[in-house]
């Protein structure tokens, strides 16, 4: 089937800065794709661009079936954003905005008034709806921007950072209505630089840096692509000898072995799931009671790092 | 659907106004104590015969032309707080935004000043109903043709400060360059170039236009209410279409970032 998104060396410069460089990707119909990266990164202009608010300087993007440089108008129809910054008046209430959105967006007015109760009643703000925006808090404002995107349920979906400044339950919340929203069949393309949220909610990630998209895959084929990226850390009931050292060294998907103490091994390996069970089982034929196995998986942050050479936080410090 | 879109444009503009609350009651005040006071005792001052429904009727026009411009105030405040981004990724062309736009400036600024020409009326007296339609609907166009021409040069002007300060001394000569406040005869006495200027003026052609449909032209000597009417649409087509034209571009243009 053919990508619902098609980016081709899409490319937009701020005078000398490049915001934005050759960028390629496709995503595929019905799947959550998480650009990952630091602020700064270009992951809004990108966003822009694919909304067309804003003219790329060099290359071009197919969303649905039309080009963003040539049929604007159609690529809109197509799309919803949830901003980065909430976008609004102060003046205006939360029930002014969704309710004009929804209808600007096509929404017949029964259907326009049930979803909009519903999801206001969800993201619990249909007690503020009537209040100015001026008088909510910057979570409130945040969880009024979502709520465009999830009354609308367009077949795109962008969400720009959708649960900054939103407390741990909300979050939850908001994840689980994006989570429903792909399951009744939109695309959606999330834009974070929270390592977490892209891990849970993104059916692949791309990770983007200084306007480059330095790798796109499964979160599971990203980390697995860290070698050495499983870690065991074993601790034993007698000091480890240094046959056991030696042997652990043999296996085929073991990186390396550290001796922490002398009771406790750290063992840098692949597949993880694969190794254990031979590990478990020479350890004990050497006589070597197990006292603790941890197992790590490398996170989406060690992925960060492996391409980037940075952590997030470092990222974003360099970019600002 | 299409045209839906842009009635959806143009009502987010009216009910945006309407949000102000503070701004419209302090505009109302403003405009009952320039008739109940500057009003009422200016007009023992002048030598012009009427001179208060004269005034009120000038104040009227002035207030529509104060209120269509705040559009290119909200332009700023758009662009301040990112709405034009949302703006912009809406499914709605660029046409029916800035023509949505430019409606709903005119429209609401005629809303709000509606009730104050019905204040007008009331103090002004007689009117004659073919002739205040007309007068009316000039007043419409007019509306527009402001809120085309506060569009353009918002647009064109990138601060909001230096917007500001333009549209006061922008202010002061169109509407003191009028017939507003005071006849022709007396412009053109005073200067004869500050005559020829009112003559051409969309503010005097909307005064006069209203004074002649509520029945007190006889004190400016209004003989054929066709050339300011054409005057007045030859401001709103002009306006609405470079307005429309020019916010166009910048959109395009990414001016607004």
């Amino acid at each position: 089937m053919a990508p619902i998104i098609r980016i081709t060396d899409l490319t937009k410069k701020f005078g000398n800065v490049t915001a934005v460089d050759h960028l390629n990707l496709e995503v595929e119909e019905g799947e959550i794709l998480g650009l990952l990266g630091p602020n700064g990164a270009g992951k809004t202009t990108t966003i822009l661009m694919l909304a067309t608010v804003i003219r790329p300087t060099d290359g071009t993007a197919t969303v649905g079936e039309y080009d963003i440089r040539k049929n604007p108008e159609k690529v809109r129809g197509l799309l919803g954003i949830a901003f980065q910054e909430p976008k609004m008046l102060w003046v205006s209430t939360p029930w002014d905005i969704v309710n004009w959105h929804a209808k600007v967006c096509g929404l017949s007015t029964e259907e326009r008034k049930r979803r909009v109760k519903e999801v206001l009643e969800s993201l619990e703000m249909w007690e503020a709806r009537h209040r100015n925006v001026h008088a909510l808090s910057g979570g409130m404002r945040k969880r009024v921007e979502m709520a465009k995107v999830l009354i609308q349920r367009p077949k795109i979906a962008i969400v720009d950072e959708p649960t900054a400044q939103i407390d741990i339950v909300g979050k939850h919340r908001i994840w689980n209505m994006l989570t429903e929203l792909r399951d009744e069949g939109s695309t959606i393309i999330l834009a974070t630089n929270e390592l977490y949220e892209a891990d849970v909610l993104s059916d692949r990630v791309g990770i983007i840096h200084r306007g480059k998209m330095l790798v796109c895959d499964t979160p599971k084929k990203l980390k697995d692509s860290i070698l050495g990226g499983d870690i065991i850390d074993i601790q034993l009931e007698e000091a480890a000898s240094p046959d056991i050292f030696q042997e652990l060294k043999k296996f085929k998907d073991v990186v390396d072995v550290l001796q922490l103490k002398p009771f406790n091994l750290r063992i840098y390996l692949n597949k993880v799931e694969e190794v254990i069970p031979k590990i478990v089982n020479m350890l004990t034929k050497k006589d070597s009671p197990i006292v603790s196995l941890r197992m790590t998986e490398p996170s989406l942050d060690d992925v960060f790092v492996h391409y980037t050479g940075l952590t997030i936080e470092e990222a974003q410090k360099s970019g600002e | 659907m299409e045209a839906n879109k842009l009635l959806f444009v143009v009502e987010r503009d009216v009910r945006l106004f309407f949000q102000y609350k503070f701004l419209i009651i302090m505009r109302a005040i403003w405009f009952v104590s320039q008739i109940a006071l500057f009003g009422i005792i200016a007009s023992r001052l002048v030598a012009v015969p009427d001179y208060f429904p004269y005034y009120v009727s000038g104040l009227s026009v002035m207030s529509l032309y104060s209120a269509a411009i705040f559009i290119g105030f909200d332009i700023y405040e758009e662009a301040e707080h990112g709405v034009f981004e949302y703006l912009l990724s809406l499914p709605v062309s660029r046409r029916q935004l800035v023509l949505g736009r430019s409606i709903g400036g005119g429209l609401r600024a005629f809303i709000y000043v509606g009730p104050l020409i019905a204040v007008s009326l009331y103090v002004i007296g007689a009117v004659n109903p073919l002739n205040f339609l007309l007068a009316l609907f000039s007043l419409f166009l007019f509306a527009f043709g402001v809120s085309g021409f506060s569009i353009t040069v918002a647009v064109m002007i990138k601060s909001s400060d230096r917007f500001d300060i333009l549209m006061g001394v922008l202010d002061a000569l169109i509407v003191r360059l009028s017939t507003a406040m005071y006849p022709l005869a007396y412009v053109t006495q005073a200067n004869p170039l500050y005559g020829w200027i009112a003559n051409f003026n969309p503010v005097t052609f909307a005064s006069d236009l209203f004074r002649w449909g509520t029945g007190i032209e006889a004190i400016i000597t209004l003989n054929n209410p066709l050339l300011p009417l054409l005057g007045v649409m030859l401001f709103f087509g002009v306006f609405m279409f470079l307005g429309t034209m020019i916010y166009d571009r910048r959109i395009e243009g990414g001016g607004w970032q």
